[in-house]
């Protein structure tokens, strides 16, 4: 059987801001007028975004893909590369490319399962040299979106339902995989494989970590240290 | 990358729909791959864009053919086999298929190198090599042809003409069938949907506006004869170098029938003398366009210089305005759907249920309309000049920020006009510059200008080439034929060869798959030729 490594990608990898993906989209639209509009917008709504995240994230979720709504589909994809560039490969944690190579090199299959779009996951995808990615993806209607995500949404509980899926379909023994993930909302997804680790973990989730005796590790340091089931390569 | 979803796009709809895509299943009225097994097959022009996926393909896909012989032309000091050695099989796309056969001397065993040439008759062809290949060769598939829009009419007429009367004396004298690879713009100047039903022989696009005239190769050849001889004979007289004057005179030849250029009215002379050939069982492939590989030998592989290429590098080089009809589709086709409808047709004819004609175009199924293409070059170059380091930093931040726009030829006139008045201002100003402060000082300036100048006539000349495929006329090419062989293969060959134009996802296709190859390999050709490496 096979054995694969599931990695969450917000706070896990990278640090991605949706305010700034949005304002992203402003800067960059047809023409520096609309570019104005379409900025002054983000802007307006960044007290709504931090709000409704106290409130509730499934709540912002929504409201944050309805801000898609109305853009063509090839503006997304043909925008992908330079939104990677401007925004996403910047915010990349230190460890992360190390800590992709090191699971690969121990024979796991990288994948990476996450809400993130999947025209923005392409090129983030590339850049580690992952292969295999569960993601979101945006309603459209004659390719323009609508504002709405594809059903299932990936989150939550849906990302162990996927991973599941996936190694059945894929032989995976899922006892001897591992999953990387920053939120405790993503603990179904951790406590689905055999070596869970909490990756940059949020306080709730360290305590969840330390209550299970997952391992804890930062990607944000680059002193840090990998967990012993990952150290063959690491030490070599 | 591979995606794991429920959802796959419908590009025609444009929009995600639930559950797998049905399987492909062929009616099982042909089989391409008993059509191949045991038969041979000579390849002509298998050293060009097509011609390598095409070989690359038939390799990797169809151990069951006996033979295939290909016929490479002789260059300076490298003979055929040479060139098919070292230049052919270890270039990019076959590289891969090579080492997957076992190397080079499995290739040996299946593939036979003969030196031909199709300005020669019987193709170069020499009568010992001849004499071998008589009752072998099942199939000769033609791809060689000269593929330059616009060169001096005498180095289009006799390889896409007399070429192809060498063609079907070789193939006569070979007793085999014929595939032979044209042009779907052998239609001229037309608009709307291309059927692929128009008879070939004594076709001439303008037939409409002509009733009283009718055209003929052979008289046209007369034409051909007289107006090479008189130019070359007036040499002495006219100071016009002959060349350029050839050039002329082929393309106001083909404007005077209604083709777009030398290239599209001697290609359909070649199909008219296919057509023309009594007891010859033959086929006449026609792609549109042909771009960057959708999938095999790996995505983006690129080659074609008379592609959209071209363009694609000036919109990365920050070109802003661009004619082109709104409601008209570009009709492109990835090369290794050319490939595979190639092998298609081939099956077809071997099995003896083919048709004359058969166009390899995406439009009829799957069109991408011209407009999303300039907004696509638009954002090649936003993400191009936000990071070049090099030129004019006010010119990188306008060609990152300012959005490409769709035109008439009207406007780009006025807009030509408009920037060499202001480019004659600043020559003026420079040459007046010099005159007070010397030529150390302001001779840089002027050498940039006339650099700038002629980067712009590169440009303008560039794309004046291609309006008559984006603006002056809108095709689409119907593709009924392909799409019917295609259907009566079994599902085993649609395993091996995928015929699918309906599916492509046009906006990955452009911005991650063929962008990326014109990059890749297209622009450092560009870029040695400019330099002159």
């Amino acid at each position: 059987m096979n054995k694969a490594a599931f990695y969450d990608l917000d706070g896990t990898l990278l640090s991605c801001n949706l305010v700034t993906m949005h304002a992203y989209y402003a800067r960059n639209d047809r023409s520096i007028l609309r570019s104005a509009y379409q900025f002054t917008k983000v802007l307006l709504s960044v007290p709504v975004y931090f709000g409704l995240d106290l409130y509730s994230r499934a709540l912002f979720n929504r409201f944050s893909f309805k801000a898609y709504r109305g853009m063509h589909r090839d503006r997304l994809i043909g925008l992908a590369d330079d939104l990677f560039e401007v925004t996403l490969k910047p915010s990349i944690f230190p460890l992360a490319q190390e800590l992709i190579d090191t699971t690969r090199d121990l024979g796991y299959r990288n994948v990476l399962v996450t809400g993130t779009l999947d025209f923005h996951i392409r090129p983030i995808a590339l850049h580690f040299g992952i292969d295999e990615v569960i993601c979101n993806r945006l309603e459209f209607k004659n390719h323009i979106a609508s504002g709405k995500v594809l059903p299932p949404l990936l989150a939550e509980n849906q990302k162990a339902k996927s991973i599941k899926e996936y190694a059945a379909e894929e032989n995976i023994d899922l006892a001897q995989s591992c999953a990387f993930s920053d939120s405790s909302a993503d603990v179904p997804m951790l406590s689905a494989v055999g070596h869970p680790v909490a990756t940059n973990p949020t306080r709730r989730l360290r305590r969840i970590a330390l209550e299970n005796d997952w391992p804890i590790l930062e990607l944000r340091e680059t002193s840090t240290k990998f967990p012993p089931f990952l150290s063959a390569v690491k030490a070599h | 990358m591979k995606s794991r979803t429920a959802w796959r796009w419908n590009p025609v709809r444009g929009e995600y729909e639930a559950g797998e895509p049905a399987p492909r299943q062929g009616t099982g009225e042909i089989s391409a791959i008993d059509a191949f097994s045991n038969k041979t097959m000579l390849l002509l022009g298998g050293t060009g864009f097509v011609g390598k996926v095409l070989l690359a393909m038939v390799l990797d896909r169809f151990a069951e053919l006996k033979h295939l012989i290909v016929q490479v032309r002789r260059k300076k000091n490298s003979s055929g086999e040479q060139r098919f050695y070292s230049e052919v099989l270890r270039s990019a796309p076959l590289r891969p298929i090579v080492a997957k056969m076992g190397g080079e001397s499995a290739v040996r065993q299946k593939v036979q190198v003969v030196e031909g040439d199709l300005d020669q008759p019987l193709c170069g062809i020499s009568a010992e090599t001849l004499e071998q290949l008589k009752g072998r060769v099942d199939i000769v598939v033609n791809l060689a042809g000269v593929v330059d829009f616009d060169p001096p009419v005498n180095e289009s007429v006799e390889p896409n003409v007399y070429g192809t009367r060498h063609l079907i004396d070789l193939v006569r004298q070979l007793n085999a069938r014929l595939v032979h690879v044209s042009t779907a713009y052998v239609t001229g100047t037309k608009d709307g949907r291309i059927s692929e039903d128009t008879p070939i022989d004594g076709y001439f696009p303008r037939r409409g506006e002509r009733h009283n005239e009718r055209f003929s190769v052979a008289e046209e050849l007369i034409w051909y004869e007289r107006f090479v001889k008189e130019t070359y004979e007036s040499k002495a007289t006219n100071p016009r170098p002959v060349r350029e004057r050839l050039r002329e005179g082929g393309l106001k030849r083909a404007d005077y029938w209604g083709w777009t250029n030398t290239y599209t009215y001697t290609k359909s002379m070649g199909e008219q003398l296919i057509a023309q050939a009594s007891g010859l069982t033959y086929a006449i492939v026609r792609p549109a366009i042909v771009e960057s590989s959708l999938r095999f030998p790996f995505p983006g592989w690129n080659e074609g210089f008379t592609t959209s290429a071209p363009l694609v590098l000036m919109g990365g080089e920050g070109v802003k305005g661009w004619p082109v009809r709104k409601d008209g589709p570009l009709e492109i086709i990835p090369v290794d759907l050319v490939a595979a409808g190639i092998l298609i047709i081939t099956a077809a004819v071997l099995c003896g249920k083919h048709k004359s004609v058969y166009h390899l175009a995406s439009a009829d199924e799957n069109p991408i309309m011209l407009p999303r293409l300039v907004a696509f070059l638009g954002m090649n170059s936003r993400y191009k000049h936000k990071r070049k380091k090099s030129g004019n930093r006010l010119a990188n931040v306008w060609k990152a920020y300012v959005e490409t726009q769709v035109i008439t030829v009207e406007s780009l006139q006025v807009r030509r006009a408009r920037l060499h008045r202001g480019l004659d201002v600043i020559h003026a100003v420079l040459t007046l510059g010099k005159t007070i402060f010397g030529a150390s000082k302001v001779g840089p300036y002027l050498k940039s200008l006339r650099d700038t100048r002629r980067q712009i006539r590169t440009q303008e000349v560039t794309l004046d080439k291609f309006l008559p495929f984006m603006f002056h006329n809108s095709f689409i090419f119907e593709t009924r034929n392909i799409r019917e062989a295609a259907r009566m293969l079994t599902s085993k060959d649609l395993e091996r060869l995928q015929w699918d134009p309906e599916s492509i996802d046009w906006a990955d296709y452009w911005v991650n798959i063929h962008t990326k190859g014109i990059e890749t390999w297209i622009r450092p050709v560009f870029a040695s030729k400019r330099t002159g490496a």
